[in-house]
């Protein structure tokens, strides 16, 4: 997944902002060490690196104690002497002991900062990783608790059986980018059609959306794998999305149904060629419809008890019957496959049909109407109820 | 001879009560020989229920598939002289002597409007 796996792989961004030179906790104790015996010349690297929280520029300086200087001594005219005295370097048997005193002094107070500021970083570091950790605690005790959680919309869906799947938790996560992804889109594609944009800018974001549906078909395939039950129940949608749910998924028929009067005018020729996807796309419907009952009248039937006879026979009998019956239930990861392989059929024939800008007015249309479902969502979850 | 089922405008779809036309057609023997002799075939594994959709879908169009069962024992064959390989993605079908596909195939030609004409051009369908 080309799309999330960058995501998987990095959850808390927040660590790349905090080691800008990726470093890792181990290396970083190891880099320290180094520091410790090199602490006056690794200053300038050092203080680079440090001195973001702090923003006290020190890089700039031959001198590692001049901006220091400049903090705590605003008043001092130190600088210029120090300037005077960082240019007759090469003359340090001439100078006068004060100065050199002085200079020693201020190299202290540099090192003293430049350790306290290795300090805090360090604790930053260790905050993260303590955070990290009990990020993942959580994430475990969810696990275990066997509730799925639902990162959109902040609702909790708690299955009531079966353990948390990792695959699942994970399916969660990369639909809650898609859904963020599918927002940007649309946004994208409403200012496109305003703007009036060229066609060639037209098909390249068309062509955006249109894979942004595959992958979402793609990782819905791999979840089905995981946990076919937990997507055919549409848990992972919001809650009048599902009241539209059929084979894990929308209905490409309903959804015709919805973008036709959106899309007119339209030529004749295009008219019945809708009329006439949306017609096979019912049919091809109510076949994988009946197909699905029939795999539950042989599941009810492969359940059933059998015939009665000893005490050998009932277990025999119903561990036969378990594995059959989750033989039958492979089954049911094909026709949610099928379900949204319906689905980008009806997308890549509509695609065929219409022009260009009707194909982007076509999916700005799909796209707000999932998004005012979600907005349904939100607002039936938060109405006021009637006190009790 | 296949009796074609009028199609009409509105959904006119068979509800698993009311299909009349007759069971279908289960053949055994060589899978070959059968693809052959019959203008539509659904070549699948016994008590599968995508089959069980691939029928309802033909059969809702007009057609009153052929059905070839397999065993499991069977399997590996009768993909190997379906299709050449050894696995072979069941149900599929074929229409007119020749291999249309697994349900991805059947269903993609479906929506693009090309099932209906591959159909009367079989002979498995007239109207």
């Amino acid at each position: 997944m080309e799309l999330y796996s960058g995501y998987l792989e990095d959850p808390f961004n927040h660590m790349k902002l905090l080691c800008p030179n990726s470093m890792t906790s181990a290396s970083t104790q190891f880099a320290s060490s180094m520091r410790i015996g090199g602490m006056y010349d690794r200053d300038h690297q050092l203080g680079g690196m440090w001195n973001d929280p702090y923003q006290v520029d020190d890089s700039q300086t031959t001198s590692p104690s001049l901006g220091d200087v400049k903090l705590d001594n605003p008043l001092d005219d130190v600088p210029n002497e120090l300037q005077g005295s960082s240019k007759s370097y090469e003359h340090e048997t001439s100078k006068p002991p004060e100065k050199v005193l002085r200079r020693l002094a201020q190299n202290r107070e540099a090192a003293r900062k430049s350790r306290l500021r290795k300090k805090a970083y360090i604790q930053q570091l260790e905050t993260s990783r303590i955070k990290l950790a009990q990020l993942e605690q959580e994430l475990d005790r969810t696990r275990n608790q066997g509730g799925y959680i639902s990162g959109h919309l902040g609702e909790s869906n708690v299955g009531l059986n079966g353990a948390v799947n990792s695959e699942i938790a994970a399916f969660e996560i990369q639909y809650a980018h898609w859904v963020d992804e599918q927002t940007r889109l649309t946004c994208e594609l409403r200012s496109a059609i305003q703007a009036q944009v060229s066609d060639i800018e037209l098909h390249m974001l068309v062509e955006s959306s249109m894979s942004h549906y595959e992958n979402l078909y793609r990782i819905k395939a791999i979840a089905a794998r995981s946990d076919v039950f937990y997507i055919m129940s549409g848990m992972w949608r919001t809650s009048a999305e599902r009241f539209f749910l059929w084979m894990g998924g929308f209905r490409p028929s309903e959804l015709l149904k919805i973008l036709v009067p959106q899309l007119e005018p339209l030529a004749e020729s295009q008219t019945a060629a809708v009329n006439g996807l949306r017609k096979s796309s019912q049919q091809a419907e109510d076949a994988l419809s009946q197909g699905m009952e029939k795999l539950q009248q042989t599941l009810s039937e492969t359940l059933t008890m059998g015939p009665l006879g000893g005490p050998d026979a009932i277990v025999n009998n119903y561990m036969g019957q378990m594995a059959n019956a989750l033989g039958k239930l492979e089954a049911l990861v094909n026709f949610v496959n099928q379900g949204d392989h319906l689905r980008q059929e009806a997308l890549q024939q509509m695609y065929k049909i219409l022009t260009i800008r009707q194909a982007a007015r076509g999916l700005l249309v799909l796209g707000d109407y999932f998004q005012r479902l979600r907005a349904l969502s939100s607002l039936w979850a938060a109405r006021p109820r009637e006190p009790s | 001879m296949h009796q074609a089922i009028p199609c009409s405008n509105t959904r006119a779809w068979p509800r698993p009560g009311d299909i009349s036309s007759s069971p279908p057609v289960r053949q055994s023997g060589n899978v070959r020989q059968v693809v052959e002799d019959n203008p539509v075939v659904v070549v699948g594994r016994k008590g599968c229920c995508m089959s069980h959709s691939v029928r309802r879908l033909l059969q809702g169009l007009g057609v009153n598939p052929t059905v070839y069962e397999v065993s499991t024992e069977e399997e590996t064959a009768v993909a190997r002289e379906v299709c050449g390989t050894g696995d072979a993605a069941f149900p599929v079908v074929f229409i007119g002597g020749k291999f249309l596909g697994c349900i991805d195939r059947l269903m993609a030609v479906h929506m693009s409007g090309e099932l209906v004409p591959i159909l009367k051009e079989a002979g498995a369908l007239w109207l």
